[in-house]
């Protein structure tokens, strides 16, 4: 084996760590500062602005076009959502009502193992 | 000219075979790295319980015939997927939990839809964590429940406790959980207030994309993507090598958009007030104060962790009211001290002697 400190592939990797370690110390100190916050949030709220200016001109051009505009298919969205939920509610209902009539919910609920494990210090056995 | 002392020049001609063979084999694996789609993640199986909106609560199925009394609810971090605890079979914290005994839920998030823009903190710690616990209550037919909160998951896992005096949760188990937000010196330095408009940007933009919240992970270490991939291809002849990448990768960049009257409440309360620490904290006008919290409590602290400096999460032990109370720290960063083969020999062994005699 050649001696690690010689070997040029283990230097470059180890280079390339050091270089890693070093530009992010640096930037981390550079974005510590205040005026690194005010530049990018500045920048950060000219994209955001642009972005909202961007939607409402892309509203504004559905509705030209006669397609269902973002507030219409939000709406479509949330009803199905909220359908979504009620099917999930009843069938947690039904679930309840199964099990509090006893009838059987399937092979998962049937081969559920008894809640009877005790930690290896208790009771001397092996997890 | 002599050789520089160590210089092996007998073993010279066989690192220069063993390179040559590890260019072939990066030109062959670099083929092979762009046409495959990597390691299946997030597959322990498990049933869906309920789903609601950004909401999912699972139940992985057991995987031992006998189970701990006490289910167990992990609470995953808003910002990112929950199959960060479940990569791939034997790299799995879920399929540890259940081969050491534990019955295991998951409360995991998926994007906010554009309506859902209006959840607020109060959605989060007094309706999904209440609701799902009560679903765990119901399914597993117990009224304890032990929680564990990761990142994110333990601020809204600590609030939900702390409003929630009264149980049923049993145990909380926190990994690298922010408590003094000044702490998080960057974060807190990109929200400084003077300058960051956060009202502004959620009105404009709804749920805060997904690429916000990654750059501003990846800001925290600039140089580091560049510095990985430059890793990968001096590794990419190395299998174990590259699909672990691959899992780390794949679910780094899977960031969440977060919905905007939350991130507002994020930035306002917790960044900018800093209410957690300092006691003032309320959610929906219930007070969260820490102390309130009485049950067993392990949090568990990340040696090298960049994204929650130990100065940020350190003070939690303190202020819990808990008498039975451990913190603990591990080597290892944010990621690594859940997942990984850090975690299979470091956190997860102690996470289980922890829990095992607090869940009869």
């Amino acid at each position: 084996m050649t001696d690690k400190t010689h070997d040029p592939v283990a230097m470059w990797q180890k280079m390339v760590g050091e270089m890693e370690k070093g530009f992010n110390s640096f930037a981390n100190q550079a974005m510590a500062s205040p005026e690194f916050s005010q530049v990018v949030n500045r920048a950060g709220g000219v994209a955001a602005g642009a972005q909202k200016q961007l939607g409402e001109l892309m509203e504004k051009y559905l509705v030209t076009m006669n397609l269902p505009s973002r507030e219409q298919v939000t709406g479509l969205a949330e009803r199905l959502q909220a359908m979504e939920g009620q099917i999930g509610e009843i069938k947690s209902m039904l679930s309840q009502m199964a099990a509090s009539s006893g009838v059987s919910q399937g092979a998962d609920a049937a081969s559920r193992p008894p809640r009877t494990k005790r930690p290896p210090s208790v009771g001397g056995e092996q997890a | 000219m002599n050789a520089p002392a160590g210089l092996d020049f007998a073993g010279i001609p066989e690192r220069i075979q063993s390179e040559v063979q590890r260019a072939i084999q990066r030109s062959i694996k670099g083929v092979e790295y762009f046409s495959t789609s990597g390691p299946t993640l997030g597959s322990t199986p498990k049933d869906v319980l309920h789903s609601r909106g950004t909401m999912s609560l699972y139940h992985y199925r057991p995987m031992s015939d006998e189970i701990y009394r006490v289910p167990v609810l992990v609470v995953m971090a808003t910002t990112n997927r929950g199959y960060i605890l479940d990569l791939v079979p034997g790299q799995s914290f879920i399929e540890f939990l259940l081969k050491r005994g534990y019955d295991v839920y998951m409360l995991d998030w998926s994007a906010p839809r554009p309506e859902e823009k209006s959840l607020r903190m109060e959605d989060y710690v007094l309706d999904f964590i209440p609701d799902c616990v009560r679903r765990v209550q119901a399914d597993s037919g117990e009224q304890d429940v032990s929680v564990i909160g990761y990142c994110f998951g333990g601020v809204l896992s600590l609030l939900y406790g702390a409003i929630h005096t009264d149980g049923p949760m049993k145990n909380l188990i926190c990994f690298t959980t922010p408590i003094d937000f000044r702490e998080m010196k960057l974060f807190a330095n990109f929200s400084d207030r003077r300058y960051f408009d956060v009202d502004r940007l959620v009105d404009s933009v709804g749920n805060v994309p997904p690429e916000m919240i990654l750059s501003s992970f990846e800001m925290l270490r600039p140089a580091s993507r560049a510095a990985s991939q430059i890793q990968l291809w001096d590794n990419i002849w190395n299998d174990e090598f590259v699909k672990s990448y691959r899992m780390f990768d794949r679910w780094a960049t899977d960031t969440l958009p977060l919905a905007g009257e939350y991130f507002r409440a994020i930035t306002k309360d917790l960044m900018w007030d800093n209410k957690l620490f300092n006691d003032t904290m309320s959610v929906g006008g219930r007070a969260a104060k820490l102390e309130n919290i009485k049950v067993p409590l392990l949090h568990a602290v990340a040696e090298h962790d960049h994204i929650v400096p130990y100065d940020a999460a350190r003070h939690l032990i303190a202020k819990v009211g808990s008498d039975d109370k451990e913190e603990v720290m591990l080597k290892g960063g944010h990621v690594s001290l859940v997942a990984g083969a850090n975690a299979v020999k470091r956190l997860w062994p102690k996470l289980d002697s922890w829990l095992g005699k607090r869940s009869t």
